[in-house]
């Protein structure tokens, strides 16, 4: 898989960036040698780094590298244990965000700050707001709003609910805040987390519109293919530490790469690891689902006549774009919503009547995508969250009921060394693990139940590369034993990587159904926006 | 077979006792729809509308006047709801765990003080004025048949209500703070990240409920009543957070609902009198609890709560 | 390397010690809670050889790391204590009393003089607080404990006025009836929280309230009658066989008030705590109390979980009502207004919701009502000043960020000298 969906920007507008990247003597904003030093790790060390009027300045790096620490620094957020925060030729310190945007700095999160049911004219004015003795001047509001998304080509409906905006246009709404503030810098963290491959390629238009406006703009990234389409220049973040800086012409994305983990990035070879399974259609299916239909409420779908199968040793991935329906397919596979038509099949019996348990107990494993909230009871050992599902079966059950402690210890002990979970031990309860190791006892529990069928939603959510690395290798595993799999995935890095066949879901409706091998990006990208009607 | 001569009680009289009997589970309830707005549950104010009942009726005692009653009570209940204010914003304590400790610790605090005051705990002595010699007509509003009498024939703290319900829909909708309390009970990292103090703007929404509940408080001790008696709340703070609720966290809603577990207690406090099924008292009583159970099973479905309603907000800020 | 061998060898050994030392503490607890003070002999030499087992039989680090354990655990509760007594003191300067001689009488009546008045309030306390406790576990705040008080308490005065059997049987089969009537007073709240949602703190609260109303209703029904004077208010009383077995009968000099109803609350909040901990129903309702949504996932059943929870947490409370009935008033009165279920809230709360922990949080507010009370009959100092101290060290219990700040601070500060 390659950039193939950034290739559309016009030759004038990478021109264009080619001469801005002069660099003018005084930059606008500088770090000079900030260190972060939390409890128990040093977030920032020794970070020195200039942006320049009308620059676009990528940061790249791995989760954890420290690039959110220092950009909550220069927001306010944080304060630096030490170094200076130079603007504009002179030294600062920011208190608070509100110190920061009266500087004049904007910052779009990775998870926006908008409030869902407040109106997007509401949420621009939100802490700004144009009022008379404490009462807000909602006309004068709008007007501004107006004029501003005017000036800048940033469209949106003032009045209209955020909660009814989908995300692309939220992200604007985000955007139009920083400006009504007057920001001359922009942060943007991770800015294309969670938009398709048509919204990026707007969202960069909008960038390079702003950069022509005078703005300064900061994009947190991981995405090296981000860095080289739309940034000047880059630093790259490693552990912390400056790793890495420079023009952008002058870096290729493999320099890029090994800047950011140190190595050669081995994701892609993983599949050729393995042995490929030719998707055969005289092999029976294992896990299939037919005409499956989920209303909201009784009347809106949510799930729209979904046919699918999986087969024994394969992996079938679902791209699409967050919130068009994967949570529900999930929830639905797993029992924990009602289904208002179809049917699901798992090892030729029907099993859309059955509880969660009795599914679990039929052979389906389910690793979802929010750990924290529907994988791990954080307050329960690793042990517990290991049985948990199981708790009241043989073994890990004595006669009447109780509970047999020493044999779960003796079950989760086994599990945490083969998959290589680092604990203290397996009493300690799970939120007091990493990311990567709970997303590990996890799949030590599923895994481990010898499933027939796997549902993976998006399981390698937040994860820095090596545990991404070690979780795909697993899957190919469980793959190789015969298990069918089913991965969700909002990465279609990760869709590529390790799918058989690709299923596109747009609006709760499997749009199309792609061999890996036949298949880019760019075309998965269509589907993934409705694009393929037009 | 029942005796229908109640039947011609159904009259005015009903729904002015209604609207009086509402008054303090509307007060109480529109400060908890404030403070939820703003992200903090607040099941304290059972505990809030004793403590400001109590200073009231202590205050008017010995003052002789019932309008420094009022003041100390409503002042009582603010300065009481700082501490689940304390407790829940820079405390991080459950927000239903404190609202139960301060219901008990109100309790605690009026029996020391009756001794103290009063020399026993139970009834306080009368005081010489009270509230409810100030029910005031309004002119022509009150000549309306049925409404006018109703609404334009009371006391003064039931205006004041009435004003509230008004106020505090506006305040929320077209003011600054109101527009911040309504971000901090949603999305409150989205007002602090823009420089917004959550903290301050949930400190306010609690303060807020201390005050409206404190004037509950006082309106039952020196408006509806000549005299400060413990427990006498009687569940009417978890009543209105039932109003607040199935009013669907808004301030008209709160007040509607409010109106019928009055007029479910009104009807009660008649059936009871004129003895119409031959039942136990005790049964008629009973009504209004039955009746708030029923509202909120029946409506708790349709609205939902401010999303970040209960939900302890720690700014990662400084790690020393 | 020889450590393992003694502890090898001697493994029969350490079985006879362990077994010895749950003798002294068992026993020496019962003639302790019967208010006799030779029990804290065997309490305290059982205990004494338990700490010396483990150092003994698993060396002196994880003996050391055991006590420190339970260190920790009793940190906060009693600086908490400490600070409201402080407090306290300080209410009582301004307002005019003697801060001294009432803590003197207040100890001296709550712990001494009068232990058996402290342990006649904690008994309902216990159950009041294992029934909130165990609610909390799942994730519920059953707030109305004092509803299913009452209902147990009705429940147990009706059995015991209607049932005459061989005692022991009567008895148990009160307890039975008596909590399982309890139980379905939780019922419909557990049914609206499974079906709409609606909020157990509000359903359960109007349930409290309807309980109330229906007791003088009871009451009439079984004898009370507000023509007469005699029994203008109070049921008939339940026949003695079905009395609960007073300490008398074994300790001679005991208040003849004093019964084995402790034993029973003593005995049902180890249950409790083991069934927390020991079954899978157990580990299913810590499950769906720390996160309902993961048990859900699991197929851990939500909806059967929350009707356990609701109607074991009613039966509980409602044991407090019959052992209150059949222990020690052996008729019900009306007011019985001494609020077991509110003050079970804070005893719960207080013992951070462990089962063991609720029996002693429920002497020590048993102890506090009965030394307040003594304290108000020998010096001036009202009785409810208890209710403020109660109050304050259940919010410095409870707020157990206050420490977070206070170290925080602490730290501060001693940076701040040595800068």
């Amino acid at each position: 898989m390659s950039a193939v969906h950034f290739q559309s920007l016009t030759a004038g507008e990478k021109r264009g960036r080619m001469v801005s990247s002069v660099i003018p003597e005084q930059p606008i904003l500088e770090t000079h040698r900030i260190t972060k030093q939390f409890p128990r790790v040093l977030a920032n060390d020794d970070i020195s780094i200039r942006l320049h009027k009308g620059e676009i300045l990528s940061i790249l790096g791995e989760n954890g590298a420290g690039k959110s620490t220092l950009m909550n620094i220069l927001y306010g957020l944080y304060r630096p244990t030490s170094g200076k925060i130079i603007l504009k030729g002179k030294e600062t310190s920011f208190s608070s965000p509100r110190d920061a945007i009266g500087a004049g700095l904007g910052m779009v999160h990775q998870h926006f700050m908008l409030v869902e049911t407040l109106t997007v004219t509401e949420n621009i004015i939100l802490g700004s707001e144009p009022s008379r003795g404490g009462i807000i001047d909602y006309q004068l509001a709008k007007k501004q709003v107006l004029e501003i998304s005017d000036l800048y080509g940033l469209h949106v409906d003032p009045d209209e609910r955020i909660e009814n905006l989908p995300v692309g246009l939220q992200q604007r709404v985000e955007i139009l805040k920083a400006l009504y503030r007057h920001a001359e810098i922009l942060i943007l963290d991770e800015p294309t987390a969670v938009l398709t491959p048509q919204e990026v390629e707007e969202l960069f238009r909008v960038i390079l519109a702003l950069r022509g406006k005078g703005v300064s703009i900061i994009i947190i990234t991981h995405k090296l293919e981000e860095v080289i389409a739309i940034s000047d220049r880059v630093y790259i973040l490693r552990r912390g530490k400056l790793s890495g800086e420079g023009d952008i012409k002058d870096l290729t994305k493999e320099s890029l790469a090994n800047m950011m983990v140190g190595r050669d990035v081995v994701l892609r070879v993983l599949k050729k690891d393995y042995e490929e399974t030719k998707y055969d259609d005289k092999k029976e299916s294992v896990f299939s689902i037919e005409n499956l239909t989920v209303l909201k409420k009784g009347s809106q779908p949510i799930l729209r006549d979904i046919t699918f199968n999986v087969l024994p040793g394969e992996i079938v991935g679902i791209a699409g774009v967050d919130g068009n329906g994967q949570s529900e397919l999930s929830q639905a596979v797993m029992g924990l919503i009602k289904i208002d038509s179809g049917s699901i099949i798992l090892n030729e019996k029907e099993i859309s009547k059955l509880t969660t348990k009795q599914r679990i107990a039929r052979g389906i494993s389910y690793v979802p995508a929010d750990r924290q909230r529907d994988g791990l009871v954080l307050e329960m050992s690793v042990s517990e969250n290991i049985i948990i599902g199981r708790h009241d079966r043989k073994p890990f059950v004595k006669s009447a009921g109780r509970i047999n402690h020493q044999e779960i210890k003796n079950y989760a002990q086994k599990l945490t060394s083969d998959f290589d979970i680092r604990t203290p031990s397996v009493s300690v309860s799970s939120g007091a693990l990493s990311g990567g190791n709970q997303q590990k006892v996890i799949l030590a529990r599923e895994f481990s139940r010898s499933p027939l069928f796997l549902l993976l939603n998006q399981p390698t959510r937040g994860l820095d590369v090596g545990a991404i690395e070690y979780i795909h290798s697993r899957i190919m595993e469980m793959k190789e034993k015969g298990a069918a799999i089913l991965l969700v995935s909002l990465e279609l890095e990760e869709i590529f990587a390790l799918s058989d066949r690709i299923l596109v879901i747009y609006e709760g409706a499997i749009v199309t159904e792609l061999k890996t091998e036949d298949t880019t990006d760019n075309e998965v990208g269509l589907y993934m926006t409705g694009g393929w009607n037009k | 077979m029942p005796d229908w001569t109640f039947l011609m009680f159904l009259n005015t009289d009903l729904l002015v006792a209604t609207v009086r009997l509402s008054t303090p589970i509307t007060l109480a309830a529109l400060g908890a729809t404030v403070c939820e707005k703003a992200g903090v549950v607040n099941i304290a104010m059972e505990g809030i509308m004793i403590i400001g009942a109590f200073f009231a009726a202590v205050t008017a005692f010995y003052t002789g006047n019932p309008w420094l009653g009022l003041a100390a009570g409503v002042a009582a209940g603010g300065i009481y709801s700082l501490i689940h204010a304390v407790a829940t914003i820079s405390l991080h304590l459950d927000h239903v765990v404190s609202g139960a400790v301060l219901n008990i610790l109100a309790f605690g605090i009026t029996r020391y003080l009756m001794v103290l005051f009063f020399g026993h705990p139970g009834t306080s002595d009368a005081i010489p004025s009270f509230l409810g010699d100030y029910q005031f007509a309004v002119p022509f509003l009150s000549k309306i048949p049925v409404l006018g009498p109703v609404f334009f024939n009371q006391t003064p703290i039931i205006y004041i209500s009435f004003f509230l319900v008004i106020f505090l829909s506006w305040f929320l909708k077209y003011t600054k703070t109101g527009l911040h309390i309504r971000a901090a009970g949603e999305h409150p990292l989205a007002l602090e990240t823009i420089g917004v103090s959550v903290y301050r703007i949930k400190y306010l929404a609690v303060f807020i409920s201390g005050l409206a509940s404190g004037l509950a408080g006082a309106y039952l001790s020196i408006e509806n009543n000549v005299s400060f008696t413990e427990g006498m709340t009687n569940g009417k703070g978890f009543i209105a957070l039932a109003a607040m609720i199935s009013g669907g966290w808004s301030a008209l809603g709160s007040f509607l609902s409010a109106l019928f577990f009055g007029f479910a207690d009104a009807l009660q406090v008649r059936l009871q009198i004129f003895r119409v099924f031959h039942v136990p008292e005790e049964l008629f009583i009973i009504f209004p609890y039955a009746a708030t159970i029923i509202a909120v099973a029946g409506l708790v479905k349709r609205s939902r709560p401010p999303k970040a309603d209960g939900v302890d907000f720690i700014i990662e800020k400084e790690n020393e | 390397m020889s450590r393992n061998l003694i502890s090898g060898n001697s493994l029969p050994l350490r079985k006879y010690c362990d077994i010895l030392s749950g003798f002294l503490i068992a026993g020496g607890a019962v003639f302790y809670l019967g208010s006799s003070f030779l029990g804290l002999i065997p309490l305290a030499s059982g205990a004494a050889l338990y700490l010396f087992i483990i150092f003994y039989f698993e060396g002196r680090e994880k003996g050391a790391g055991a006590v420190k354990k339970h260190m920790s655990r009793l940190a906060v509760p009693v600086i908490g204590i400490v600070s409201a007594v402080f407090f306290g003191a300080i209410i009582m300067l301004l307002t005019g009393y003697d801060p001294v001689r009432s803590y003197a009488a207040l100890f001296y009546g709550g712990f001494v003089k009068n232990w058996y008045v402290s342990v006649l309030n904690a008994t309902p306390l216990i159950f009041t607080g294992l029934s909130i406790a165990f609610a909390f576990k799942a994730g519920l705040f059953n707030i109305g404990a004092e509803g299913q008080y009452y209902i147990g308490a009705m429940a147990g005065a009706w059995l015991g006025l209607t049932l005459d059997l061989s005692p022991l049987l009567s008895i148990m089969l009160i307890y039975i009836g008596g909590s399982f009537i309890a139980s379905l007073w939780n019922f419909i709240p557990a049914l609206l929280k499974v079906k709409t949602g609606a909020h157990e703190v509000i359903t359960t609260m109007m349930f409290a309230h309807i309980a109330r109303y229906l007791s003088p209703i009871f009451i009439r029904a079984f004898g009370g009658d507000p023509a007469t004077s005699s029994h203008a208010y109070v049921t008939y009383e339940i026949p003695q066989s079905n009395w609960l077995l007073s300490f008398r009968a074994f300790i001679p000099d005991a208040n003849y008030r004093l019964h084995t109803g402790i034993l029973i609350a003593v005995a049902t909040a180890f249950f409790v705590n083991y069934m927390l901990n020991n079954s899978k129903t157990g580990f299913e309702i810590r499950a769906v109390g720390f996160n309902r949504d993961a048990a859900r996932v699991q197929g851990i059943s939500i909806g059967k979980n929350i009707f356990i929870a609701m109607m074991a947490a009613g039966a509980l409370a409602g044991m407090a009502g019959i052992t209150q009935v059949l222990g020690l008033d052996h008729k019900l009165f009306e007011n019985l207004q001494a609020g077991y279920g509110w003050n079970g809230i804070s005893v719960a709360l207080l013992a951070s919701n462990h089962p063991i922990g609720v029996i002693f949080t429920s002497l020590l507010w048993g102890a506090l009502d009965a030394g307040g009370q003594y304290m108000a009959r020998t010096t001036n100092t009202p009785n409810s000043i208890v209710e403020i101290i109660k109050g304050i060290m259940l919010f410095l219990i409870v707020a157990k960020y206050i420490y977070i700040y206070a170290v925080k601070f602490i730290k501060k500060k001693r940076r701040g000298g040595n800068a």
